[in-house]
């Protein structure tokens, strides 16, 4: 049988302790043990992206991270992203603009989001289809999904003017 | 799900190699290769987990007395944000830049590409003909070393290093190109990333009018390792870009190369392409 | 928001862009999927699949697998011997009893504590096989001597002994045929100036659902049986869920969580419900069961693969004459539907334009391959492929340009086909000209075409393709109806209760919207159910763009009862003639002047509370007023019909093979856009899920085996690759669509692969017969190293 680990982290604001098996992933821990929900498993290897969260502030897979390496690191999932200004930015201007269809790619696409606009690395379209390159939506053909991330660009630039 | 009986996170380089030491350790850098093939069972766990992302040693990227030191931690996008790799090493800029998606490049490390040793492994064509040699580090009589090794002779075929089980790779090394010095990385895909090479295309020269010196050409995906290209590197040795020149190193390349077919591509196309790229990428060089 | 509609003031809420009402749910990860559901004390299933492409089952071994701690229930074929097939062809045993026909097929299948121990158990099941010849592709399956598929009859044995042949035996491998006529294709080719004939092949995509397949079944104390399922066609499964369990449909409750991506996919009944079913039957337990991604692509159902031979004529002055379709379709190893593509297929042959002579004739043949199901266009990606390149070939042969080709056969409103379909509302041309303008496409395609012989390696291409689909649902079952049950309390809160499945698409929002604009409340007013059959009322299901037009007019009529309930009461209180009374934004108001009168809520609330005591609930069903085909697949199958052209623009890396797609323009006749951002949503990702079909998505299969079941090496198109996208919408007001509106699901995916494929010979002067589009099967043909499609196989 697997060892386990006891790992500390922050998850969403929020310390947190559990034991997981050594080789479980980051993604089976939040759904498993933490009921976190709202990241999705599509793949498990890495090339949908709907697994998204934010670890130390840069976007990875969490399908593709071990749980034990979450210990003494700080957790964003969509849960905690929709909670905060900026995740009601998105989350506005993705209902607004039609960037939602069946919904199950989209926390992934919205914690990608969130990276794009932390690290601000330019709104233009092109820039903003890289940057999702790696979530994989198979209902809106992701136009829609661009017009939403370069609004809450563009609005989130506003109230950091304001 | 895995046989893993102990799960380590040494601080120092020092730890971990001493950890290793011990035996029957599993390496764990970013995941993003090692948490797929444990799963698809193309890699057996050894029963200590170690994580190295502690070590402070393994990462960041220095330059010093002419030479580049990038630590093994480095992720795929630091290289990508990085002003010195960008402007001096363009080849491996622009594998970073093709290297699978966001979320990967920000857990990936160029440590673990390099280990994971796949023929068609983005940042190795790059290494190779940027003359990157790797750093080990090993505790194997009891004080730390490391030796360096080039990496044309690291990378031994598919999955397979000459890195010893009680070794770490600490560290890619490679001198700061001169001036006038170009390199290239074409990768062929249909999309900007998220892709595996069919065949990948590495160029480095210095160059002085139209002619190129000390040229350096590697191929990935087209043999069990990325491989350096000799005849057609000699086939533009100090010569002047033209067609002839370019048609002639194109063909070299061609029988340098021994390309499988897979669900990919057929051996055929994969031959085609790396002449027709090969043969792009130079006219690129010729024209710029 | 931006476009927001100011309810206050009455305004109409149709052609405005109306965000999905699940959309700050879903983007919150609030949503839960069937993924996301756990029951108390519910177990995990997995399945053991053969692994072996065709074999006998010599003997299964599952006492070390039993013996696993944590592990409730192993079971095989002998241990359901009640089990009934599945499927459209019902050829079809959930669990497999002495033979394996596919790779994929159900050996056996665990519940246990969780989806690990599950996996676990399933590695200690020993199952010895005895191998047979493998049928590998249906020219082959219909060779002299094949081995046989489907060699013996199916029989079913109830309890009681009783015998039941199910299905019977199929001598030839041939599972279906489709035949079709009109008029006579030896006069039409003796009247023809031109003639082409070409071999097209369609190749296998599977749905890729963003949410793997999954489904959790639980028995009550009174055996009922309570099913969470993704499924599109709710009260149809009920039936068959019930048949196969030989229990009272009633018993069966289906409870659909949002879902992740349908696409068509979840029209059929797969193995694994069933077995999921078994389970929780044997374990008394709830049992959860999903898919892997792996198993997602190598056990769903693909679109269908199409051997397609067309051969077509035209007169000098490019009036089309004939058309002769023989097709081949790889039916798989069972039949599902996609077996009956051809319902589709057909209509595009014969009435997308007017052609007098037409024969059709399929076959759908067994192997051991993939077995193909319903997807998003169902039939009409394949036939439109071969239609349209002919169109362009024989534009070419007769010195016209491809718009004016078209134009000239081009279907107009009023017409009925010789297959009996009536356009009542056509845009066809309209389309046309929009598309061609809009894209500049008679320039470009001229000038593109001047360029192929130019040193650049880089060329650009335009090309056309149009299509026709049903708009107004499509009568295949005995009704194609949808009912809806409206209720307003006493604070004008509607619950609008239908049986149209929401499946990403907005019918929640669509309908809400409708039923809003005629009882002049705001859609914050409304709460849709559509998840339940112990509630909602009866659908046929969400598939060929039906839910649109025919929930949509089920819910107008509910609304309008409702509507007709309020003004009485109010024209009673208010003593005036109801003609002068109106319901605009939360009142009850003068037609005309717009003053208010009363609250609706107040009105509600004072009629509750007479003497009369009445509530507002109503009621409607909807049948829509369309004909099943006769027995020769003629008949007005729909209510409505939709029309749509798209340009694609493209260029072709003659160095590589390497297709990248600039621009759609597309025109498409809706009848009436309603939600515009919907709509818009709608036709977006279906012109990405035809690009993907036209150019990266592939499964491979070798001998039966799928060789790529992963988004690595599948590829579904990225952001960074998608075109520039130019709609426009033709509103051509149908008289019997809700509003207007015409169906739009399916439209958008049909033309992409046929107008990419014209676009490339538009560039490089080479026309490609087979899909898909990659790099290297572009390249190869460019090189005039591929090979074409052969039709191998006597008529």
């Amino acid at each position: 049988m697997s060892a386990t680990v006891d790992i500390r982290f922050r998850l969403n604001g929020v310390d947190t302790e559990v034991t997981v098996p050594a080789g479980m992933s980051t993604l089976e821990m939040l759904r498993e043990r933490l009921d976190l929900t709202g990241t999705k498993y599509a793949c498990g290897e890495g090339e949908c992206g709907a697994c998204t969260i934010s670890v130390d502030g840069v976007t990875v897979n969490s399908c593709l991270m071990f749980a034990a390496d979450c210990d003494g690191r700080e957790l964003l999932t969509i849960e905690g992203l929709v909670a905060s200004p900026v995740g009601e930015v998105l989350r506005a201007s993705f209902a607004r603009n039609g960037a939602v269809q069946c919904g199950f790619c989209t926390p992934g696409i919205m914690m990608q989001a969130q990276h794009v606009l932390r690290k601000h690395k330019g709104c233009e379209r092109a820039d903003l289809q890289r940057a999702i390159e790696g979530n994989l939506c198979r209902c809106t053909g992701y136009v829609k999904i661009i017009d939403s991330i370069a609004e809450a660009c563009v609005t989130a630039d506003t109230e950091q003017g304001a | 799900m895995s046989g893993i009986s102990n799960y380590v996170a040494p601080r120092s380089l020092d730890e971990a190699a001493e950890l290793l030491r011990a035996g029957n350790v599993t390496l764990l850098a970013g995941g993003t290769d090692l948490m797929p093939q444990s799963r698809n069972g193309r890699t057996q766990l050894r029963p200590t987990l170690m994580s190295i992302r502690r070590v402070a040693e393994l990462r960041g990227i220095s330059e010093a007395a002419g030479n580049v030191r990038i630590g093994a931690l480095t992720t795929i996008s630091e290289l990508r944000d990085s002003v010195l790799v960008r402007e001096r090493l363009q080849a491996l800029w622009q594998a970073c830049d093709r290297f699978a998606s966001d979320q990967i490049r920000n857990a990936a490390t160029i440590g673990g590409n390099i280990c994971n040793a796949s023929p068609a492994g983005d940042t190795l064509v790059p290494l190779l003909v940027l003359d990157a040699q790797v750093e080990l580090a090993s505790k194997s009589n009891g004080t730390l070393a490391t030796r360096a090794v080039p990496i044309a002779d690291f990378l031994l075929g598919p999955g397979q290093t000459a890195r010893a089980a009680t070794e770490i790779l600490s560290g890619i090394v490679l001198a700061l190109p001169p001036r006038h010095f170009i390199s290239s990385f074409f990768k062929f895909g249909t999309r900007p990333a998220l892709d595996i090479s069919l065949i990948s295309v590495g160029l480095a020269a210095r160059r002085a009018g139209n002619a190129l010196h000390d040229v350096r050409v590697a191929f990935g995906a087209v043999a069990p390792r990325p491989i350096r290209a000799p005849a057609a590197e000699a086939a533009l040795e100090g010569k002047a870009l033209d067609d002839g020149v370019i048609a002639v190193a194109a063909a070299a390349a061609e029988a340098e190369i021994h390309p499988i077919s897979d669900v990919r591509a057929s051996d055929w196309y994969r031959r085609e392409m790396v002449r027709n790229m090969f043969t792009r990428v130079l006219a690129h060089v010729r024209d710029r | 928001m931006g476009a927001a509609v100011d309810i206050a003031r009455g305004e109409t809420l149709i052609g405005k862009r109306v965000p999905k009402m699940d959309a700050p749910e879903k983007a919150s990860g609030r949503t839960r999927y069937i993924h996301d559901i756990n029951l108390p004390g519910q177990l995990h299933a997995k399945i053991l699949r053969a692994g072996v492409v065709h074999a006998r089952i010599v003997s299964i071994d599952t006492s070390a697998a039993k013996a696993l701690p944590g592990v409730h229930a192993v079971i095989t074929a002998a241990d359901v011997p009640w089990q009934r097939p599945i499927g459209v062809a019902k050829d079809h045993l959930p669990l497999k009893t002495d033979r394996v026909r596919s790779p994929r097929d159900e050996i056996a299948a665990v519940a246990a504590d969780s989806a690990e121990i599950a996996e676990a158990a399933l590695r200690l099941i020993k199952v010895t096989y005895d191998p047979l010849p493998v049928v590998t592709s249906a020219e082959d399956a219909l060779r002299p001597g094949a081995p046989l598929l489907h060699g013996e009859e199916l029989t079913w044995t109830a309890p009681d002994g009783r015998r039941e042949v199910l299905h019977a035996p199929s001598p030839d491998n041939v599972a279906m045929t489709f035949n079709y006529a009109q008029g006579d294709v030896a006069r039409g080719e003796a009247e023809s100036d031109t003639v082409v004939e070409d071999v097209f092949w369609l190749h296998y995509v599977t749905h890729c659902c963003m949410g793997v397949s999954g489904v959790i079944a639980e028995f009550d104390a009174d055996d009922n049986l309570r099913l969470y399922s993704n499924t599109q066609v709710p009260f149809l499964h009920k039936r068959e869920f019930a048949e196969l369990l030989g229990i009272d449909p009633g018993r069966i409750r289906v409870i659909q969580p949002p879902i992740g991506g349908g696409f068509g996919s979840k029209l059929d009944i797969y193995p694994f419900e069933p077995i999921a079913i078994f389970l929780a039957k044997i374990t008394q337990r709830p049992v959860k069961l999903i898919f892997t991604r792996e198993e997602e692509f190598l056990a769903s159902p693909t679109r269908q693969p199409v051997l397609l031979k067309l051969r077509s004529g035209c007169k000098r002055d490019g009036t089309l004459t004939f058309r002769t379709v023989d097709t081949l379709h790889d039916n798989g190893a069972y039949t599902s539907w996609g077996a009956t593509t051809p319902f589709v297929m057909m209509q595009t042959i014969s009435s997308l334009y007017r052609v007098p002579h037409c024969q059709y004739r399929t076959r759908a043949v067994y192997t051991n391959n993939p077995y193909a199901g319903s997807f998003r266009g169902y039939g009409n990606l394949q036939a439109t492929f071969a239609v349209e390149a002919h169109m362009d070939k024989l534009a070419e042969a007769v010195g016209m340009d491809p718009v004016t080709f078209r134009l000239r056969n081009a279907q107009e409103p009023g017409e009925i086909t010789p297959q009996g379909m009536h356009f009542k509302s056509c845009g066809f041309k309209q389309c046309l000209e929009t598309a061609a303008l809009r894209s500049d496409f008679r320039r470009k395609h001229n000038e593109y075409r001047a360029k192929w012989h130019d040193s650049n390696p880089l060329k650009r291409g335009v090309g056309m393709a149009s299509m026709l689909h049903v708009g107004g649902g499509a009568k295949i079952y005995p009704s194609d109806g949808c009912g809806t049950i409206l209720k307003i309390d006493d604070f004008a809160h509607l619950t609008l209760i239908t049986g149209a499945s929401e499946i990403g698409q907005g019918s929640e929002t669509v309908l809400a919207q409708l039923v809003c604009e005629e009882l002049g409340l705001p859609l914050s007013a409304v709460t849709v159910v559509n998840n339940d059959t112990d509630i909602t009322p009866w659908d046929v299901g969400v598939h060929a763009s039906r839910t649109t037009f025919v929930a949509g007019n089920s819910a107008i009529g509910a609304a309008r009862k409702a509507k007709a309930k309020i003004l009485a009461a109010a024209a009673a209180k208010l003593e005036l003639p109801v003609e002068r009374l109106g319901l605009r934004a939360g009142c009850v108001v003068e037609t005309g002047s717009g003053n208010r009168f009363i609250e609706i809520g107040k009105l509600i609330r004072s009629l509750h509370f007479s003497d009369k005591a009445e509530l507002v609930m109503t009621t409607h069903y909807y049948e829509p007023p369309s004909q099943h085909q006769d027995r020769e697949f003629k008949g007005d199958v729909s209510a409505a019909y939709a029309w749509a052209t798209q340009v694609a623009e493209v260029e072709v890396d003659t160095m590589t093979g390497i297709v990248r797609l600039l621009r759609i323009t597309g025109a498409h006749d809706v009848g009436r856009v309603l939600n515009r951002l919907g709509i818009e949503g709608q036709i977006e990702g279906g012109i990405v899920m035809g690009q993907g079909y036209a150019t990266t998505e592939n499964l491979i299969v070798e001998n039966g085996v799928v060789r790529n079941p992963s988004f690595r090496d599948y590829k579904l198109v990225t952001a960074p690759e998608i075109p520039a996208i130019d709609i426009s919408f033709i509103e051509t007001m149908d008289g019997e669509g809700p509003q207007g509106a015409k169906g739009v699901g399916e439209a958008p995916a049909i033309c992409v692969a046929a107008a990419v494929a014209n676009a490339i010979y538009n560039a490089t002067g080479v026309r490609l017969y087979a899909l898909p589009f990659t790099p290297e099967n572009v390249y190869r043909a460019l090189k005039g190293q591929a090979q074409p499609p052969v039709w191998r196989v006597a008529s």
